[in-house]
C-alpha cells in the first residue's frame, strides 16, 4: 500500500481522488479478515473524502493528510456514534456529540476516517481479546495475537488496510501491538497529543498515539496531531542501553539489535523497575476501577466478565495505597530524570517476545508461563510510569515474526527520537516488513 | 506495642523490704557502725559508677537542642526547688520537720537518667536529646544539688552537720568518686557500658545498703514513733501536687516554646523526674546518719508515684503514635471475602455473587503488586 505521504501527495496533485481512495479503503476494511474492524464508517468517509476533493477542486489547500484514510480505536469519540470502548453494552449508550480532538485535527488536515477498530474492553489488556467483538488476529500470522489494547489499530495498518490508525497507550497499548505487528507506534510525552474526547482508562497514564507502517508517515501524523512539526535533532543523540530487568525477559534478537545499534553505549540500570511496574499496575487498577464504579454498580453484567472482575478489584483498592503509589511515582520520575540526564535516547525491548499464539495466550516471564493479556507490557509499563515519550520501532526481520524496540526520549527531546529512528532505518536495523498477503490496494 | 501500667516497681519492693528489715531488725552499735562504713563505701562506689557511666560525648552530641536542655534544667533546678520550698513550708506545720526537709531535698535532686531515656523511647520521643538532657542534669547535679542543699537546707541549721564536715563529705563521697569515674571513663567506659546488666545489681544493692543503714539509724532514733499513716498520706499528697504542677507547667511551656512532639516528650520526662539512685547516696553524704532515713522517705514515695504517672503518660503518647502510624501505614487490598465486601460497602459498590471469585483472584494479583509497589518485595 502507498504511504500516507504518497497518498496525500497524489490526492493533492489530483492524480487520484480522495473519494476513490476512500471507496477502495472501505471495501478493503469490509473484507477485513483479522477481526480488527468493528464499524466501517462508509457514509462519513465518503462525505469527508468528497469535502477534500471539493477543496482541491476549488484550488484550496486540502491539508497535509489530504485524502489519507485512517481508522481509530473504539475509544475515540466519533460524532453521532456511541463510543463503545470495546464494550458492546455501550452501543446502547448516547452517541458522541462531537469528534475527539485528535479526530478533529486529522479531519482538518484532510484525513478521512474510515473505521473504528477493536481493542481490549476498556483498554484493559495487552492482547485485544474481546468478549464482544472477538480476538484480533495478527496479520503476520492470523493464529497469533495482535497485542493490545490497541490491537485493532495495529492490525489494520499491518494488514495494509489503512496507512495510519490511532490508538491509545496507557501502559503500553500502542507499543506492545506495534511490536507484535511490526509497526512504528508512538507514545507521546504527557500533554503532547490531545486526549480530549477519548474514553479514559487510567487518567494518570492515558495518552493517544498513532500507528504507521512508514516512519515519514508517523512523523507527519505526529506533526498534525500536535499542531507543529517535530524537527529531527541535528546532532547524533547520546544513547544508553537499558540493563537489568530490561535484558532479562527479551528475545535474543532484540538484545542483539540493541547491542548492534549502540555497541559502546553504557548499560543503564534503572532502579526499582519491578516496583515502578507494580505501582503503575496499582494506579491503573485504582483509576480504572473508580472510573467504572457507577457503571459497574448499575450494570455489572453488561461488562466482559474478565474485565469486570479486574475493574471491580481495582475499585476496591484502598485509597491510601493509591496515594502511596502516586507519591512513589513522583519521586521515581525525578530520580529517573536525574539518572538519564546525560542520554538523549534509551534503548529497550517493547513486547518481550514475538506474538503469542491465540490458542495459547501465555508468555514466559522468568521462565514461568504467565497470561499474555496482563504481562506483554512488562517492559512498557515501567517506562509509562516515567511519563517519557517513546517511539516504538520495528526490527527489520523479513520472513520472521515481528519484534520491536522502544526508543525512549527525554521530555522535550522528541527530535532525538526521530533522528535516531531515521538513522536506524537507513542502517537497515529497523523497518516495516509487510506480511505476505497484506492488502496492496489498487493505489500501487 | 502494648504498654500496660506497671505494677509496683520491684526495686521499690526491695526498698520497702529494707525499710521493714531495718524496722524489725535494725543494725545497732558496732554492727551499725560497720553498716555505716559499708554504706559510705557504697556511696563512693555509686558515684564512681555514675561518673563512669555519664557520657560527655552524649551530652556534647545532643547539646544542639540547648533551648530544650535549658528548659529541662529550669524545671529540675528552678521550678522543682520552688515547689519543694513551698511544700516543705506547708507540710512542715503538720508533719515531722525532717520529712518536710525530705520533700525539699527530693525537689533539689537531678533528673533520672535511665528511666527518663526509657520513657522517652517508649513514648516515641527524641531519645538522643533525652540522653543529653538527663546526663547534663546529672552532671550538673553533682555540684548543683549539694549547693542547693547548702543554700536551702543547711543554712537553716537543721541538718545536724557542721559546714566543714559537710563540704568534706561532699568532696570525698560525691565529687571525687564521680570525677574519678568520669575521668577514667576513657579506660573503663566501654566495659561499663557493655556490662550494664552486670552493674545494675551493684548499683541497686549499694542503694539498698544505704537505705538499710539509714533506716537502722532512723529506727533506733524512733522514726516509727514520729511517722504514721497520716504523715505518709501527707507526703503522698504533697508529692502528687508537686508532680501535677510540674507536668501541667511542662505542657504549657512546651506549647509556648513551640516544641515538636518528640522534644516535648523529652522535656516532660527529663523535667519531671527525680533520681532515687542519686538521691539516696547524696542524702547519705549530705545528711547526718540519723536523719537520712527520714529525708529519703519522701523520695521513695515520689519515686514510685513518678514511675506510675510517667508510665501512664508514656503509654498514652505511644498509643497516639501507634494510632498515627496505623493511619499512616498503607493497607493492602482486601485479603478475604469479608474484607472485600466491607470495602465494597464503604465505596457503595455491590459485588455480585458470580463476580466474587474473579474479583478475589484479581485482588490477590493486586496484592502482589501492592507489596512490590510499597517496596516490600521484588528486586
Amino acid at each position: 500500500m502507498r504511504t500516507a505521504t504518497a497518498i496525500a501527495a497524489a490526492v493533492r496533485s489530483g492524480d487520484i481522488s480522495a473519494a476513490s481512495v476512500a471507496a477502495r479503503t472501505l471495501d478493503a476494511l469490509r473484507a477485513d479478515r483479522h477481526v480488527a474492524v468493528t464499524r466501517v464508517l462508509a457514509e462519513r468517509a465518503m462525505a469527508e473524502a468528497s469535502a477534500v476533493d471539493a477543496r482541491i477542486a476549488r484550488g484550496e489547500d486540502a491539508g497535509p493528510l489530504a485524502g489519507v484514510p485512517y481508522a481509530v480505536k473504539d475509544l475515540f469519540d466519533v460524532e453521532g456514534l456511541p463510543t463503545t470502548a470495546g464494550s458492546a453494552a455501550r452501543t446502547k449508550g448516547p452517541a458522541a456529540a462531537a469528534d475527539a480532538e485528535a479526530v478533529r485535527r486529522l479531519q482538518a488536515a484532510g484525513a478521512v476516517l474510515c473505521a473504528t477498530v477493536n481493542m481490549d474492553a476498556f483498554a484493559y489488556g495487552f492482547a485485544t481479546v474481546n468478549a464482544d467483538y472477538g480476538t484480533t488476529r495478527n496479520p503476520h500470522d492470523p493464529a497469533r495475537l495482535a497485542g493490545g489494547s490497541s490491537g485493532g489499530s495495529a492490525a489494520v495498518v499491518a494488514a495494509g488496510l489503512v496507512p495510519l490508525a490511532l490508538g491509545s497507550d496507557t501502559n503500553g497499548s500502542v507499543r506492545v501491538p506495534a511490536s507484535l505487528c511490526g509497526l512504528y507506534g508512538l507514545r507521546p510525552a504527557r500533554g503532547d497529543l490531545p486526549v480530549a474526547g477519548t474514553f479514559p482508562f487510567a487518567e494518570s497514564f492515558d495518552e493517544i498515539g498513532p500507528f504507521a507502517a512508514d516512519l515519514g508517515d508517523l512523523a507527519l501524523v505526529w506533526e498534525v496531531l500536535r499542531g507543529g512539526a517535530v524537527q529531527p535533532r541535528a546532532v547524533a543523540p547520546r544513547i544508553a542501553r537499558l540493563g537489568g530487568r530490561f535484558r532479562e525477559n527479551a528475545d535474543t534478537a532484540q538484545l542483539a539489535a540493541i547491542d548492534a545499534i549502540a555497541p559502546d553505549a553504557p548499560l543503564l540500570v534503572l532502579p526499582d523497575v519491578p516496583r515502578a511496574r507494580s505501582a503503575a499496575f496499582v494506579i491503573t487498577a485504582y483509576e480504572g476501577g473508580h472510573l467504572h464504579r457507577e457503571a459497574l454498580k448499575a450494570d455489572p453484567f453488561g461488562y466482559d466478565p474478565a474485565v469486570r472482575d479486574r475493574l471491580i478489584a481495582g475499585a476496591l483498592l484502598p485509597d491510601a495505597l493509591y496515594e502511596r503509589a502516586l507519591a512513589f511515582r513522583a519521586d521515581y520520575v525525578a530520580r529517573i530524570e536525574a539518572l538519564r540526564a546525560d542520554y538523549d535516547v534509551l534503548l529497550a525491548p517493547s513486547a518481550p517476545c514475538v506474538a503469542p499464539l491465540i490458542a495459547d495466550p501465555t508468555i514466559l516471564i522468568d521462565g514461568e508461563p504467565v497470561p499474555a493479556r496482563a504481562n506483554l507490557g512488562i517492559h512498557t509499563q515501567s517506562i509509562t510510569f516515567t511519563g517519557l515519550p517513546v517511539l516504538a520501532v520495528p526490527l527489520k526481520r523479513p520472513g520472521a515474526l515481528p519484534l520491536g524496540l522502544q526508543l525512549i526520549g527525554k521530555r522535550g527531546g522528541k527530535g532525538a527520537l526521530l533522528r535516531l529512528a531515521h538513522e536506524l532505518e537507513e542502517r537497515g536495523v529497523t523497518g516495516v516488513t509487510m506480511p505476505a498477503g497484506a492488502y496492496a490496494g489498487e493505489m500501487t | 506495642m502494648r504498654i500496660t501500667i506497671p505494677k509496683v516497681d520491684p526495686f521499690l519492693l526491695w526498698l520497702v523490704g529494707c525499710v521493714v528489715a531495718a524496722s524489725v531488725l535494725p543494725a545497732r552499735g558496732a554492727v551499725l557502725t560497720a553498716f555505716d562504713t559499708a554504706a559510705d563505701a557504697a556511696i563512693v562506689l555509686l558515684f564512681f559508677l555514675h561518673g563512669a557511666k555519664l557520657s560527655r560525648e552524649a551530652v556534647l552530641a545532643g547539646i544542639g537542642h540547648w533551648r530544650l536542655h535549658l528548659m529541662a534544667l529550669a524545671f529540675t533546678y528552678i521550678l522543682f526547688p520552688a515547689l519543694g520550698l513551698a511544700a516543705a513550708a506547708l507540710t512542715g506545720r503538720v508533719i515531722d520537720p525532717s520529712l518536710a526537709v525530705g520533700l525539699l531535698f527530693l525537689a533539689l535532686l537531678p533528673s533520672t537518667v535511665q528511666s527518663s531515656i526509657a520513657f522517652t523511647a517508649m513514648a516515641g520521643g527524641n531519645v538522643a536529646a533525652a540522653v543529653c538532657s538527663a546526663s547534663l542534669s546529672n552532671l550538673l547535679g553533682i555540684v548543683l544539688t549539694p549547693l542547693l542543699v547548702a543554700v536551702f537546707i543547711h543554712s537553716g541549721g537543721n541538718a545536724g552537720m557542721d559546714e566543714w564536715a559537710s563540704v568534706q563529705k561532699i568532696g570525698t563521697q560525691l565529687l571525687l568518686p564521680f570525677l574519678a569515674g568520669h575521668l577514667l571513663r576513657p579506660l573503663i567506659g566501654s566495659w561499663i557500658d557493655g556490662h550494664k546488666k552486670l552493674l545494675q545489681p551493684v548499683d541497686r544493692s549499694s542503694v539498698l545498703l544505704v537505705v538499710y543503714s539509714a533506716f537502722s539509724a532512723a529506727v533506733v532514733n524512733g522514726v516509727w514513733q514520729r511517722v504514721g499513716p497520716f504523715d505518709l498520706g501527707v507526703l503522698l499528697l504533697a508529692s502528687a501536687v508537686m508532680l501535677a504542677i510540674v507536668i501541667a507547667v511542662n505542657g504549657v511551656a512546651a506549647r509556648a516554646a513551640g516544641l515538636k512532639r518528640e522534644d516535648a516528650i523529652v522535656l516532660l520526662f527529663c523535667g519531671s523526674k527525680k533520681s532515687l539512685v542519686s538521691g539516696v547516696p547524696m542524702a547519705g553524704a549530705l545528711f547526718a546518719p540519723a536523719q537520712v532515713g527520714m529525708v529519703i522517705l519522701p523520695l521513695m514515695i515520689f519515686h514510685q508515684l513518678q514511675l506510675f504517672v510517667c508510665a501512664w503518660l508514656a503509654g498514652r503518647w505511644r498509643r497516639e503514635l501507634d494510632a498515627a502510624a496505623v493511619a499512616d501505614s498503607v493497607p493492602l487490598p482486601p485479603q478475604d471475602e469479608a474484607a472485600m465486601l466491607a470495602r465494597a460497602g464503604e465505596i457503595d459498590l455491590p459485588v455480585p455473587e458470580e463476580c466474587r471469585p474473579g474479583v478475589q483472584a484479581n485482588l490477590a494479583l493486586l496484592t502482589q503488586h501492592a507489596r512490590i509497589a510499597l517496596g516490600e518485595g521484588g528486586a
